[in-house]
């Protein structure tokens, strides 16, 4: 699923049948190439949601046990989140300092929160060569 | 393999690390005394109104000289500026700027300024990264006075800011582009030890 597709999605608690919010954006952890948590256009408990807490990424809307599972940031995954941590528009440079691009959309896997590839205006790169996120790049290593 | 790169084209740089984050851009380029080598980089921050770093980078430290940018692990292989800068100001060479030096050759015969620095990067990791050329502006000693050319250098030579020592032979082994330098070099330099 791409990142452009799954934000806005709705976050539905299965207890109460509410809508508790909006994907507003998406929380990396370079280090494991998978999302750790999904920010959410703020509610009354905060705006974090972390992937472990939920229930479904389904096709329409993604399920949560109860609103208490969004809630504010913690330093973890604040220290992830963030505009300089953000992938999409970032440009892509190898470890040989190479320029290839910037990140137009970002595909990952909606079972286990997996990222597959980064997509860019001149083709794919597969997430595993993701080495990190930083304010000016996405670093990844070479093509082998 | 290797890649040769233009001094003025390493020049404001980016340098990243792997995180991402980009700490400097390159401000100058180190040369060792010998003129045969990178010793490092002097650095200024990013953005229009950083000025100059106390800060540089020692080439060891360089992870890849790449098209786009420098990479480095991250920001600790910084290190202060006089360390990077000393030993190539007390071996021997008297410093200063090459930019602007007249090309001699070991007769006397002037072939040109130096408008630019020709650099080898081998592309191992922790490679080589050598002077191996300069961008001359040529004299009438070439024939082709007044556009560009590339003159080829032996491993070692001598160089001030006034003036560059170049072996007779180098006049045969002018090139025209960048491309068909690296051709040149070799074959120089193959001329060069032949003899021996």
């Amino acid at each position: 699923m791409l990142f452009s597709e799954a934000s806005g999605r709705k976050v539905v608690s299965t207890s109460t049948a509410e809508t508790l919010g909006q994907i507003a954006d998406f929380v990396i952890d370079p280090q494991t190439r998978s999302l750790v948590a999904l920010t959410v256009k703020k509610t009354d408990h905060g705006d974090t949601l972390l992937w472990s807490r939920i229930t479904a990424f389904g096709s329409d809307a993604v399920t949560v046990p109860a609103a208490e599972a969004i809630f504010d940031a913690d330093d973890a995954v604040a220290a992830l989140s963030g505009k300089d941590h953000h992938p999409i528009g970032k440009r892509v440079l190898t470890t040989a300092g190479e320029d290839l691009g910037s990140v137009a959309d970002v595909d990952f896997d909606p079972e286990n929160g997996r990222l597959i590839t980064l997509t860019l205006a001149t083709g794919g790169i597969a997430a595993e060569r993701l080495i990190a996120i930083g304010s000016y790049a996405a670093v990844v290593h070479p093509d082998s | 393999m290797s890649r040769l790169m233009r001094t003025s084209e390493v020049t404001k740089r980016p340098v990243v690390t792997l995180g991402g984050n980009d700490v400097a851009q390159i401000k100058d380029v180190v040369y060792s005394a010998g003129g045969g080598a990178v010793d490092g980089f002097t650095l200024a921050g990013r953005g229009l109104f950083s000025g100059p770093l106390n800060q540089a980078l020692p080439w060891a430290s360089v992870m890849a000289l790449g098209p786009d940018a420098v990479m480095i692990l991250n920001e600790d292989v910084l290190e202060p500026t006089a360390t990077v800068l000393d030993p190539s100001a007390s071996s021997g060479g008297s410093g200063g700027d090459v930019l602007g030096s007249q090309v001699l050759t070991a007769s006397g015969t002037e072939l040109g300024t130096v408008v630019d620095v020709i650099l080898e990067i081998s592309d191992a990791g922790g490679g080589q990264c050598d002077v191996v050329g300069y961008e001359v502006e040529a004299s009438e000693a070439l024939g082709t006075k007044g556009t560009k050319v590339f003159i080829p250098l032996p491993d070692t030579l001598a160089v001030s800011s006034d003036h560059l020592m170049v072996p007779e032979s180098a006049t045969d082994f002018v090139a025209h582009d960048l491309a068909g330098f690296g051709a040149a070099v070799q074959a120089f330099r193959q001329h060069l030890q032949g003899p021996r």
